[in-house]
C-alpha cells in the first residue's frame, strides 16, 4: 500500500521536474549535427551497436503488401535494390553499376555488380533481378506493394548473367528513380515456386538479402537484431550490429531516446522537439523530404468545381500558422506537388495564395456564394454552402485539421468536422470516393514525375483522388514521363508546376520537413532523410 | 462431481461459439478492410488481387462457415498481416501477458489480503479510513495517465527504470524486476483495491461474529488460535473474486501493455483490430476466452473443495 | 481497465431490503466522506452546466498566436496547443464527460433491466438463452469486443455510450433476474401470471422497488466506470473525436505535450480522477445507507 502515496507524491514531483526541465534555454539551434563531426576527428571506429525504434514487427519482404513503413527501414538494411538516392537525391548505383535507356525511351539497360553474395554465400546474378520483377511485382495476382510504380514496364529479360533490360510498355524517365524506393531484389534461390507472401520461414523467420546487415535474432514485440554481413559487396560495415527495437509508443520513444537506449529516429510528434533539442545527448536535425500535405475538394461535388472557390478556400487558411503552431515551423508552404528536396526540378515561380479572409469572401462573392439572409453563413440560390470535412485519425492530420476548420468557419462556411479511423477512412473516402472535403498527405518517389496523383484517366478509382480533369495537365504530365532529357523535363516541370498552382487541382497545405534525431555518438551518417541515410549504414560507426 | 464438470463444460461451448459469433461478424461487417488493401496508394488492381488471395470475395456466412470448419479441427487460419499461423502469433505473445499478468496477481493477492485484514482488525480507526481511501483512489485514477508520470519519474529524471519492453530471458532477477515493476504496479490499480475491499468485509463478517467476541473475552491463547481460525474462513471467499479478476486483468492488459510497450496480448488484439487483421482478431478472442472460462473453472473447482458450505455448486 | 464492478458484486447480491428514504438519508449524512462527495459533485455538476452560460468563450476557437499560454485574466486556466481556451474547454469537456457517464448509466440499467426481467418471467428457453449470454460477457474481457467495437465501427458519443452499456449490463441483469425469480413463485402471482397485461405490471411494480437500492449503488459506480472507460478508450484513440471536448480526450491529446507542457495533462487527469473518486465514495455511502446489515 505504500505505493499508493508515495504514488501520489511523486506524480507532483514528475509534474515540478518535468516542468523545471522544460523550462531551460531552448534557443538552441537544432543544427547540432555539426559538433559530433569535430569530435569524430580520429576517423571511424570498428565495432558497436545502434539502436532504431520501429512501432510494429516487420515482415523481411520489401514486397509484402503488409510491409509498411517499419519494414522499410529494415529490408532497407538487409536487402539492396538495383540503384539507391545519392546525396544529392538522383539514382546512385547499388547492385547496379551503370545503365542507360534505349533511343527511344523502350527498353533500359543495367549492369550488375559482379562481386555481390546473397547471405547465404549464393551468387547475385540478373536471374534474381529478373526473378523479382517477372515472377512477383509484374504479377497482378500477387498485388505486390508498391508494384504500381512499375505499371509502365512489360517485362524484364537477361541478356547475361550480369546485365537485364527494362522492356518498358510507354517510356518512363523516373525509372531508375523508382528502382531505388522500397524496390529490393528478392533471391530467386530462395523464393522460387513458393508463395512469396505466406513463406513465413523467409518473410518472417529467416530472410536472406545482399545488404550490410543480416538477420541475428527476431523476437516477436521486442526487437529485430541485425549482424554485420563481412561480406557486403562495399566491405564489411564499421558497425557489429544493428538493433531494431520494436517501441509503438511515441513517448515512450522520446524517453528512452532521452535516458541514452536509442540511436536514431524519426520524431512525427512536433510537441516534444524544444526537450529533445535541449537534451545533451541527442542531435536535432530537419530534412526536406519528397512529401506535401493537400486537401482535395471533391470535383464531382458543384461546390468545388469553380476554381475561384478553391482558391478561395485557400486565402483562407492561414497555412503559415499552421506550420509554425502544429508543425513548429518545420515545413514550408506548398504551392504545387513538386517538393523543394527535388531542388533541379523545384521552382517558386508559380501562383502563391496568401492568408487573406477578406480576398477570400471577395472570391467567394465573385463566385456567387454571399450571405443573403444575414445568418453568418453564405448561400447562393438559396443553398448554403455546408459540407463535411472528414480526415483520418493519423500523426498531425488532426490538430491541423481542427485549424483548418476554424478558419473555413470563419470566412462563413458551414463546415462540420469528423474524424475517422484510418482503414475505415481508406474504405470510404478513397475507395468509395464518398466524401466532400478531406485533407492528407502523398508522399512519392524522389522523381518529379506525378502522373498518378493528377492523370484524369486515375479520376474516380486511381491515386487522382479529387477527381479533377483536365487535359492541359494530362499532355503536360505524359510528356514530362517521357522525356529523358534534364533540361527539356525541367522546363516541363517548371509549366506543370505553375499549371497547378493557377488551377487547384489539390489544395496544396506544405512540404512538412521530417525531424530526425540521432544520438551524438553516432557518426557517419550522411545528412539525408532518415529513410535515406539507412542507404549508407555500412559507413555508420559509434564513438 | 462428473455431472457437474460435464454441465460446465458444455456451457462453455456454447459460450465460446456466441463469442465467436459477436466478434466474427463485428468485425467483419465494419467498413474497411486488412491494412493491405487500404494503403493510400495501392490502386484498383492491386486491392482487387488481395482480396481474392485473401478470399475475402465470398459471403461473410460462408467465411465464418469456413472458419468454424477450420477452427474444430484447430486451425484459427494465418495471420493476414503477416501470414504466419495465428496460433504462432499468439503463441509469441502469450507468455508475456502471462508472466505479466500472474505476477500482477500474486503481487495484488497478497498486498490486497494483508492490507484487507489491518483494515478490518483496525475498523474506523486511521489505518482503515487510509487504506480504503487510497483504494478507492487506485480505483479512480486513469491507469494511463498514473502509468505516464511513472514513466517520466522513473525512467526520465530519475533514470532507474526501463521505460518500456521486457528483459531478456535469461538475465538476472534484479534486470526482470526493474522492466516488471512499473507494468505490474499500473496493472495492480485494477486489482488491488478490489482483494483490499473484499477481504475487508469477508474479514468483518467472520470477526463480528459471536463466538470471535466470546473468544477475546475468555484470554489472549484462545484467541489467536481462533482467530486464526477465523482468518481462514474469511479468506476462502476471496479465492472466488480471483474469478472475477482475472478477465479484467487481461482487459487491463491492454492498455498497460500499450504504454509500456510489453508485447503481449493486449498489444496483439490492438494492432489486429486496427489492422482488420480477421483472422487474428477472431483467434486472440477465442484464446482470451477460453483461458478466461478456463480459469474460472479451476477457481471454481478450488473454492468448492475449499470451503465446507459449498457442497452442490450445480 | 480500472473497473468497480468488483465492488459491485461483493455488495449487489446480499441486500435488498426496502429501507425508508429518510433513514438512508440521515445515515448518508453520518457518513462525512460520502456527504462531502455528494455535495462536491453537486458543485461540479453546477459549474460544468452553468459554467458555460457565464463563460462563454468558444472552446473550439484557436489563436495561433497564444499557444500554450500561461494562466491569465483572459485565459484562467491557459491555452492549449492551437491556443484554445483551457477553462472554456475543461467545462464544454466536463459536460461531455458527464453526459456520457450518465448515459451509459442509464443505457446499462434499461438493458440490465430489461435482459433479467425477461429472462425471469419467460423462464424456458428464453431464460437459458438469456442467462448465457450473460454469463458469456461476463467470461469476455469486455475490453476487448469494447476496443474491437470501437475500431471497427467508430468512435461517435452514441456508439460509445452503447458499447460501454453492452459490455457492463450484465451485474444489473442478473440481479434483476433473481429478484424476478423470487417475484414468481409468490403463489397469488402464479395465480394471476395467465391473465397478461396485469402479470406485467405487477412485475414492474413489485421487481423495481426491490432492486432500486442495488440499482442506485450500480449506477453510481457506474457513472464513474462509465467516465474512466471514455478516458481509457481515448487513450487507445477509440474515444469521442475533437473537436468536440472531453476530459478524456483533452488528456489524451496532452499526453504528447507531456515534456513541454506537462500542465495540459494535468487538469483534465486530476477532474477525471476527482471526480470518479467522488462517485465511487459516494457510492460506497449510499450502500453502507441502503444497506443497514452492511457492516461498517
Amino acid at each position: 500500500m505504500i505505493k499508493k502515496p508515495l504514488g501520489i507524491l511523486l506524480l507532483v514531483l514528475v509534474i515540478v521536474l518535468s516542468a523545471c526541465s522544460s523550462g531551460g534555454n531552448s534557443t538552441e539551434s537544432p543544427q547540432k549535427g555539426n559538433d559530433s563531426q569535430e569530435s569524430a576527428q580520429e576517423g571511424p571506429k570498428k565495432g558497436g551497436q545502434i539502436n532504431i525504434p520501429i512501432v510494429g514487427d516487420p515482415i523481411f519482404n520489401p514486397w509484402h503488401p503488409n510491409a509498411y513503413a517499419e519494414s522499410n527501414l529494415v529490408n532497407r538494411i538487409i536487402f539492396s535494390g538495383l540503384t539507391k538516392p545519392g546525396e544529392d537525391l538522383a539514382p546512385a548505383p547499388h547492385l547496379a553499376e551503370t545503365w542507360e535507356a534505349s533511343e527511344d525511351g523502350m527498353i533500359w539497360t543495367f549492369h550488375l555488380r559482379k562481386d555481390v553474395k546473397w547471405h547465404d554465400g549464393e551468387q547475385f546474378t540478373a536471374e534474381d533481378v529478373a526473378f523479382t520483377f517477372n515472377e512477383i511485382v509484374l504479377d497482378p495476382d500477387y498485388g505486390a506493394n508498391g508494384a504500381s510504380n512499375f505499371k509502365t514496364v512489360d517485362h524484364v529479360e537477361i541478356v547475361d548473367e550480369y546485365t537485364v533490360n527494362f522492356h518498358m510498355k510507354t517510356p518512363n524517365a523516373a525509372l531508375p528513380a523508382y528502382l531505388g524506393f522500397n524496390a529490393e531484389i528478392l533471391p530467386k534461390h530462395k523464393l522460387e515456386g513458393q508463395d512469396p507472401w505466406n513463406l513465413t520461414s523467409f518473410n518472417k523467420e529467416a530472410p536472406v538479402g545482399t545488404g550490410p546487415f543480416k538477420i541475428g535474432k527476431y523476437i516477436s514485440g521486442q526487437s529485430v537484431e541485425l549482424v554485420a554481413n563481412p561480406d557486403f559487396y562495399a566491405g564489411e560495415p564499421y558497425l557489429d550490429r544493428v538493433v531494431f527495437k520494436i517501441v509503438p509508443d511515441a513517448n515512450t520513444q522520446i524517453a528512452q531516446a532521452l535516458s541514452g537506449e536509442l540511436d536514431l529516429f524519426v520524431v512525427d510528434d512536433k510537441a516534444a522537439i524544444k526537450r529533445l533539442e535541449n537534451a545533451k545527448n541527442l542531435n536535432v536535425v530537419a530534412n526536406d523530404t519528397t512529401k506535401y500535405f493537400w486537401i482535395s475538394l471533391n470535383q464531382e461535388n458543384d461546390l468545388f468545381t469553380d476554381v475561384k472557390v478553391r482558391q478561395a478556400f485557400l486565402h483562407a487558411i492561414d497555412r503559415q500558422a499552421i506550420i509554425d503552431t502544429v508543425l513548429k515551423g518545420y515545413g514550408k508552404i506548398a504551392d504545387a506537388a513538386i517538393t523543394p528536396n527535388q531542388s533541379f526540378y523545384y521552382t517558386d515561380q508559380v501562383t502563391r495564395y496568401d492568408y487573406d479572409p477578406e480576398k477570400a469572401k471577395q472570391l467567394l462573392a465573385e463566385a456567387g456564394w454571399i450571405d443573403s439572409d444575414g445568418d453568418g453563413i453564405l448561400d447562393k440560390d438559396g443553398k448554403k454552402f455546408s459540407f463535411l470535412f472528414e480526415v483520418a485519425q493519423q500523426g498531425d492530420l488532426e490538430p491541423v485539421a481542427q485549424m483548418v476548420h476554424q478558419y473555413l468557419k470563419s470566412i462563413g462556411l458551414d463546415v462540420q468536422l469528423k474524424t475517422l479511423e484510418w482503414n475505415t477512412m481508406i474504405q470510404k473516402n478513397v475507395i468509395q470516393r464518398d466524401y466532400e472535403m478531406i485533407l492528407n498527405w502523398w508522399t512519392y518517389p524522389t522523381d518529379p514525375d506525378v502522373f498518378a496523383q493528377y492523370y484524369s484517366g486515375n479520376a474516380g478509382k486511381g491515386n487522382n483522388i479529387p477527381g479533377y480533369k483536365d487535359e492541359v495537365l494530362d499532355e503536360l504530365l505524359l510528356k514530362g514521363q517521357q522525356t529523358s532529357d534534364p533540361q527539356e523535363r525541367k522546363e516541363i516541370y517548371a509549366e506543370v508546376q505553375q499549371y497547378m498552382s493557377d488551377t487547384l487541382p489539390y489544395l496544396y497545405l506544405w512540404y512538412p520537413q521530417e525531424i530526425s534525431v540521432s544520438s551524438t555518438r553516432l557518426h557517419g551518417a550522411p545528412e539525408m532523410y532518415m529513410g535515406g541515410k539507412l542507404y549508407y549504414v555500412n559507413e555508420f560507426w559509434v564513438e | 462431481m462428473l455431472h457437474f464438470i460435464l454441465n460446465r463444460l458444455w456451457q462453455s461451448i456454447i459460450l465460446i461459439f456466441i463469442v465467436t459469433i459477436i466478434t466474427f461478424f463485428l468485425i467483419n461487417l465494419a467498413p474497411g478492410g486488412p491494412s493491405s488493401l487500404m494503403r493510400m496508394d495501392a490502386s484498383e488492381e492491386e486491392r482487387q488481387a488481395l482480396i481474392t488471395r485473401m478470399g475475402l470475395d465470398k459471403p461473410v456466412i460462408v467465411r465464418y462457415g469456413e472458419w468454424v470448419k477450420d477452427a474444430l479441427q484447430g486451425d484459427l487460419g494465418v495471420s493476414l498481416s503477416s501470414g504466419q499461423p495465428v496460433i504462432q502469433r499468439v503463441a509469441e505473445r502469450f507468455p508475456n501477458t502471462l508472466r505479466l499478468a500472474s505476477i500482477t496477481l500474486i503481487f495484488s493477492v497478497i498486498v490486497g489480503i494483508v492490507l484487507g485484514i489491518i483494515a478490518a482488525i483496525r475498523r474506523n480507526k486511521m489505518s482503515d479510513y487510509v487504506v480504503n481511501f487510497f483504494s478507492v483512489i487506485g480505483l479512480s485514477v486513469p491507469s494511463f495517465w498514473l502509468a505516464i508520470m511513472l514513466i517520466l519519474l522513473f525512467s526520465v529524471t530519475l533514470q532507474w527504470l526501463p521505460s518500456s519492453g521486457v528483459a531478456s530471458e535469461n538475465s538476472a532477477l534484479f534486470e526482470q524486476f526493474k522492466y516488471l515493476f512499473m507494468p505490474v504496479i499500473i496493472l495492480s490499480t485494477s486489482t488491488l483495491p478490489t482483494i483490499v475491499r473484499f477481504t475487508r468485509s469477508s474479514m468483518l463478517e467472520v470477526i463480528t461474529q459471536n463466538y470471535i467476541r466470546t473468544a477475546r473475552a475468555k484470554g489472549a491463547r484462545e484467541f489467536i488460535v481462533i482467530y486464526w481460525h477465523a482468518l481462514r474462513n474469511a479468506l476462502i471467499p476471496v479465492v472466488s473474486i480471483i474469478g472475477v479478476l482475472i478477465p479484467r486483468l487481461l482487459g487491463g492488459a491492454v492498455i498497460v501493455e500499450s504504454v509500456f510497450g510489453w508485447p503481449g496480448m493486449g498489444r496483439l488484439i490492438v494492432e489486429a483490430a486496427q489492422g482488420r487483421d480477421y483472422n487474428l482478431v477472431m483467434g486472440v478472442t477465442v484464446i482470451v476466452t477460453v483461458i478466461v472460462i478456463l480459469s474460472n473453472f479451476v477457481v471454481d473447482m478450488i473454492y468448492s473443495k475449499i470451503d465446507p458450505r459449498v457442497k452442490n455448486v450445480s | 481497465m480500472e473497473t468497480v464492478q468488483g465492488t459491485q458484486i461483493d455488495s449487489l447480491h446480499t441486500h435488498n431490503h426496502k429501507v425508508k428514504k429518510r433513514n438512508v438519508l440521515s445515515r448518508l449524512a453520518k457518513n462525512k466522506i460520502a456527504f462531502i462527495s455528494l455535495w462536491f459533485l453537486v458543485f461540479v455538476h453546477i459549474v460544468v452546466f452553468i459554467g458555460p452560460m457565464i463563460w462563454t468563450v468558444d472552446p473550439e476557437a484557436i489563436n495561433p498566436t497564444n499557444t500554450l499560454a500561461v494562466w491569465s485574466l483572459e485565459n484562467p486556466l491557459g491555452t492549449d496547443d492551437l491556443g484554445r481556451d483551457v477553462l472554456s474547454r475543461m467545462l464544454h469537456g466536463g459536460q461531455i464527460t458527464l453526459l456520457v457517464g450518465f448515459a451509459s448509466m442509464g443505457f446499462t440499467v434499461l438493458l440490465g433491466g430489461i435482459i433479467g426481467a425477461t429472462a425471469g418471467y419467460f423462464g424456458g428457453w428464453i431464460d437459458a438463452v438469456l442467462m448465457r449470454i450473460t454469463e458469456a460477457m461476463m467470461a469476455i474481457p469486455n475490453f476487448f469486443l469494447a476496443l474491437v467495437a470501437l475500431t471497427v465501427l467508430g468512435q461517435s458519443p452514441v456508439m460509445i455510450v452503447v458499447v460501454i452499456g453492452m459490455t457492463s449490463w450484465m451485474e444489473i441483469a442478473r440481479v434483476v433476474y433473481g429478484e424476478t425469480l423470487k417475484w414468481k413463485s409468490l403463489e397469488f402471482v402464479e395465480a394471476s401470471i395467465a391473465s397478461g397485461a396485469s402479470a406485467l405490471r405487477t412485475l414492474v411494480g413489485h421487481v423495481i422497488p426491490q432492486v432500486i437500492p442495488t440499482i442506485i449503488v450500480a449506477s453510481t459506480l457506474g457513472i464513474a466506470w462509465a467516465i474512466l472507460t471514455e478516458s481509457a478508450i481515448s487513450y487507445l484513440g477509440l474515444g469521442i473525436q475533437p473537436p468536440t471536448p472531453t476530459w478524456g480526450n483533452m488528456l489524451q491529446n496532452a499526453q504528447q505535450y507531456i515534456w513541454t507542457a506537462p500542465i495540459l495533462g494535468i487538469l483534465p487527469g486530476a477532474a477525471i480522477t476527482i471526480v470518479v473518486l467522488a462517485y465511487n465514495f459516494l457510492g460506497d455511502g449510499l450502500r453502507d445507507a441502503l444497506d443497514p446489515k452492511h457492516i461498517k
